[in-house]
C-alpha cells in the first residue's frame, strides 16, 4: 500500500527530472553534420522515460482511488519523519560521514580523512563503550593504513594527501 | 588456432604473478560468495580498482578467478549453515543441508566443489568451441542488427529480473540516460554538463557502478542496528574435512545428470541477464523430475547437489560465450567485467576473437585453470570463512566504504569521481528501497554508448529507419525483445486465457520469420522446425479446448 504512495511521488519526480533533462537537451549544440544529431538519442530515452513514468503514475494513481483505504488515509507529517528517520537511521548516518569525508578531504586527505571516517562510523554504528572505542581506533588505522600503503606504494596511486599532512 | 592456444596458455601459465594473482582472485571470490549479505558481482566490482594498474590479461585473469570462486563459494555457507552464500547456491542448500546434518558434511562439501569443478570444466570447453564460432555469426551483424540486440539484452534483463515490468523498463532508461550524460562521442558536442567541466567529461563506469551495487548494498546490509552488531552468521560450523575421492566416484556415476545441469547452466548464461541464479533452481528441477526416487530430494539426494553447483558453474561459460563473442554481457558479473575490459581500452565484440587472440583464449584458459584453484583453496578459504563469520557486519561495511573510496579514486586521482559514487550510491539505495531492479539499469550503463553508436552508425549508413525490420537478425532480436517483454504477463496470465495459451506458439511461428528470411538450408531447416512445432502445439492448445 505504502509502496503505491511511493510510486506515485517516484513517478511525479521522474516526470519533473525528465522535463527540466528534456529542457535542457535544446542547449545541445548542432554542429551541421550529417548524420545523426547529439540530442537524437538523449531525446528518445528521455521520451521513453515521460511514457514510463507516465505510466507508473496512472497505475499508482488509479489503485489509490480505488482503495479508499489508502487515499483516505491521514498521515501525521511528524509521525512520519520520526519514523522514517528512525527506520533509515543508520543510512543517513553513513551518507552524512561520507558526505563529510568528501568535504573535507582537501583538507585531511585520504589518510587522516579515511582514518577519522572509518573511527567515526564505527562508532556510531557500533557499541559506544570504552573498549568498543578502543576496537574501532584500532581498526582504523590498521584498514586505512593497509589500503593506504598498499594503493600508494604497491599501486603507485597518489591520493589526495591534504592541506595538513601537505604542510609537514 | 592452436599455435594461439599454446602461446596464450603459456601467457597464463608461465606467468608466476598472473597464477599467483588468478590464485588470490579465487580465494577472494570463494569468501565473497560465502559470506551472506555479499554477492559475487559485489566481489568482483571491489576487485576492480586493483586491476588498473595490471595488464589486461592479469586484470581479467584475476576477476575470472573472483568470478569462479565467487560461483563455488556460496555452497559453503548453504551447507554448513543452511543460509545460501549467494542466490546462484540457493538451490545446493536444499539437499546440502540436510546432507550435514544427517553427519556427512564432508561428502556434501566434496560434491559441492566437484561438481562446480565438472560444471565449469564442461563449461570452459564450450567456451573455447563455441565463442569463435558465435563471433563468426556476429561478424554478419549490422548496426541495425547490434542496435537490436542491445535493445533485447536490456527487455531480457527487465523481464528476468522479477518485480514490475514499469519499473524494470525505468531503471534501464536512467542506465541508458547515465551514459548519454557528458561528451558526445560521435560529435564530441557537451550535453547535460549544466557547465560543469567535470560532468562534461561523463560518468566513468566504475564509480557509478560501485555507487549503485556495492555503496547501496552496504548501506542495505547495516540498516538494522541490532542485526549490524551481530556476527555475520548466527549459527557457525565446524571446520569439515572434504572427502574429495568418495564425492567424485558418487559424480560419475550420475554423469547424465552432470551433463544436463551444465548444459542448463550454459544456456542460461548465455541468455543475456539470466545468470546462476535461475540455472540452479532450473537445473535442481529438472534432476528432481527425472530421478527415479523424487522423495530422497530435499532429505540430502546426492543429485540435489550435483545438479545446482554444476549448473552455477556452467552458467559463468555461457555468460562468457555471450561477453567474448559478441560483446554482450551474460549478467552483472560479466557486465562488469566488460567494463573492465574497457577501462583497459578492449572492447569485445565479433571481431574481438580474431584481432585479441592471445587476450581471447588468455581468459578462456583463465576461466578453465581458475576451477582447479577453486578446488584447491576451497579447504583453506572454509577455515578463513569460518573466521570472518564472527565479524559484526558494521565492521566490514565501515571498512569496506572507505575502500570503496579509495579504489573509485585510483581510477583517474580525480576526487570527481567519488562524488559520482556517492551519488549513485544514493540513487542506487532509494532504487532498492523503492522497489527498482538493479540490473537493468546497470546494463543500460554498460550498453548505454554502444547502443547510441550503432544508432548512429545505422543512420549515417541509410536514412531508412524500416530497415530495423527488413534486416533479419534485426528484426530476430526485435522479435525476441517483444516475447521477452511478454513474458511477464503471459507468467501472470491464466492459462485457460487465450494469451496464456496461444503465447507459446506464437512465439515460436513469430520467430521463424526472420529465420527464413536469412535464406541459409540450415536457418531454413530450423525456421521450418519451429514454424512446424509452433503449429503442433496451436494444433494441441484448440484440440485441448474442443475448439474444432
Amino acid at each position: 500500500m505504502t509502496h503505491r504512495i511511493s510510486d506515485l511521488v517516484v513517478s511525479i519526480l521522474l516526470l519533473l527530472f525528465s522535463a527540466v533533462m528534456i529542457n535542457d537537451s535544446s542547449n545541445i549544440r548542432d554542429l551541421g553534420f550529417d548524420g545523426m544529431k547529439a540530442d537524437f538519442w538523449p531525446k528518445i530515452v528521455l521520451w521513453l522515460l515521460v511514457i514510463m513514468s507516465s505510466i507508473l503514475f496512472g497505475k499508482s494513481f488509479i489503485f489509490i482511488k480505488n482503495n479508499p483505504a489508502i487515499s483516505n488515509l491521514k498521515i501525521d507529517n511528524k509521525i512520519l519523519i520520526i519514523s522514517t528517520l528512525i527506520k533509515f537511521k543508520n543510512a543517513f548516518i553513513c551518507f552524512a560521514m561520507f558526505m563529510f569525508f568528501l568535504l573535507t578531504l582537501d583538507y585531511l586527505g585520504m589518510l587522516i580523512g579515511g582514518v577519522l571516517f572509518v573511527f567515526g562510523l564505527l562508532t556510531f554504528l557500533g557499541n559506544f563503550n570504552f573498549k568498543s572505542i578502543v576496537k574501532h581506533f584500532l581498526i582504523s588505522i590498521i584498514s586505512i593504513g593497509c589500503m593506504w600503503a598498499i594503493f600508494t606504494y604497491g599501486l603507485k596511486v597518489m591520493l589526495p594527501e591534504g592541506e595538513i599532512l601537505n604542510v609537514w | 588456432m592452436l599455435d594461439t592456444i599454446l602461446q596464450a596458455g603459456a601467457t597464463v601459465l608461465l606467468d608466476p604473478v598472473t597464477l599467483g594473482l588468478m590464485a588470490i582472485g579465487t580465494l577472494a571470490g570463494l569468501l565473497a560468495g560465502a559470506i551472506p549479505g555479499f554477492t559475487i558481482a559485489m566481489g568482483v566490482i571491489l576487485t576492480l580498482p586493483f586491476t588498473f594498474g595490471m595488464s589486461p590479461i592479469q586484470g581479467i585473469a584475476t576477476m575470472i578467478g573472483v568470478f569462479v570462486g565467487g560461483l563455488s563459494g556460496g555452497l559453503m555457507s548453504g551447507m554448513l549453515t543452511g543460509i545460501p552464500g549467494t542466490p546462484s547456491s540457493v538451490a545446493t542448500t536444499f539437499d546440502g543441508f540436510p546432507l550435514v546434518r544427517a553427519g556427512k558434511p564432508g561428502l556434501a562439501l566434496g560434491l559441492g566443489v566437484w561438481s562446480s569443478f565438472f560444471g565449469g570444466i564442461i563449461s570452459a570447453i564450450t567456451l573455447v568451441a563455441f565463442a569463435p564460432q558465435l563471433a563468426f555469426l556476429g561478424l554478419e551483424f549490422g548496426p541495425w542488427d547490434y542496435f537490436s540486440l542491445i535493445i533485447f539484452a536490456l527487455t531480457i534483463t527487465v523481464s528476468l529480473s522479477g518485480g514490475n515490468m514499469v519499473k524494470g523498463l525505468i531503471a534501464g532508461l536512467l542506465g541508458l540516460f547515465a551514459a548519454v550524460v557528458g561528451e558526445d562521442e560521435i560529435n564530441g558536442v557537451a550535453r547535460f554538463a549544466f557547465g560543469s567541466d567535470e560532468i562534461r567529461q561523463g560518468f566513468s563506469f566504475l564509480p557509478v557502478l560501485i555507487g549503485l551495487f556495492a555503496f547501496s548494498q552496504l548501506l542495505t546490509d547495516v540498516e538494522d542496528s541490532e542485526r549490524a552488531k551481530s556476527p555475520l552468521m548466527a549459527k557457525t560450523a565446524d571446520p569439515v574435512r572434504v572427502e574429495h575421492k568418495k564425492a567424485i566416484i558418487l559424480i560419475f556415476k550420475s554423469w547424465v545428470n552432470l551433463v544436463r545441469s551444465s548444459v542448463i547452466g550454459i544456456f542460461t548464461g548465455i541468455l543475456p541477464a539470466a545468470g546462476g541464479s535461475i540455472s540452479n533452481i532450473l537445473a535442481y528441477d529438472q534432476a528432481k523430475k527425472a530421478a527415479k526416487n523424487r522423495s530422497e530430494f530435499g532429505k540430502g539426494a546426492i543429485d540435489g547437489i550435483i545438479a545446482p553447483e554444476a549448473a552455477n558453474n556452467a552458467t559463468a561459460g555461457g555468460a562468457l560465450i555471450m561477453m567474448m563473442a559478441l560483446g554482450i554481457p551474460g549478467d552483472i558479473v560479466t557486465a562488469v567485467m566488460l567494463g573492465a575490459l574497457m577501462i583497459h581500452d578492449i572492447i569485445p565484440g565479433p571481431s574481438f576473437i580474431k584481432d585479441e587472440p592471445l587476450l581471447a583464449y588468455g581468459v578462456f584458459i583463465s576461466f578453465f585453470v581458475a576451477h582447479f584453484f577453486m578446488v584447491v583453496l576451497q579447504s583453506l578459504s572454509l577455515k578463513i570463512f569460518l573466521q570472518v563469520t564472527k565479524i559484526p557486519m558494521y565492521i566490514l561495511a565501515c571498512v569496506i566504504l572507505a575502500y570503496c573510496a579509495i579504489g573509485v579514486f585510483s581510477l583517474h586521482n580525480i576526487v570527481f569521481d567519488i562524488w559520482v559514487m556517492f551519488g549513485f550510491g544514493l540513487i542506487g539505495y532509494a532504487m532498492r528501497k523503492l522497489g527498482f531492479p538493479l540490473a537493468p539499469m546497470i546494463l543500460g550503463v554498460v550498453l548505454g554508448k554502444l547502443i547510441e553508436l550503432n544508432l548512429a552508425r545505422a543512420t549515417a549508413i541509410s536514412d531508412n529507419y524500416l530497415l530495423f525490420l527488413s534486416r533479419p537478425w534485426s528484426l530476430f532480436f526485435i522479435t525476441m525483445a517483444i516475447i521477452s517483454v511478454l513474458f511477464p504477463f503471459y507468467q501472470s496470465s491464466k492459462k485457460e486465457s487465450f494469451f496464456g495459451k496461444f503465447y507459446v506458439p506464437l512465439a515460436t511461428i513469430s520467430l521463424s520469420i526472420p529465420l527464413f528470411m536469412m535464406q541459409s538450408p540450415v536457418r531454413t531447416f530450423v525456421a521450418a522446425t519451429l514454424i512446424l512445432g509452433g503449429f503442433y502445439l496451436m494444433y494441441q492448445k484448440v484440440k485441448k479446448n474442443n475448439f474444432i
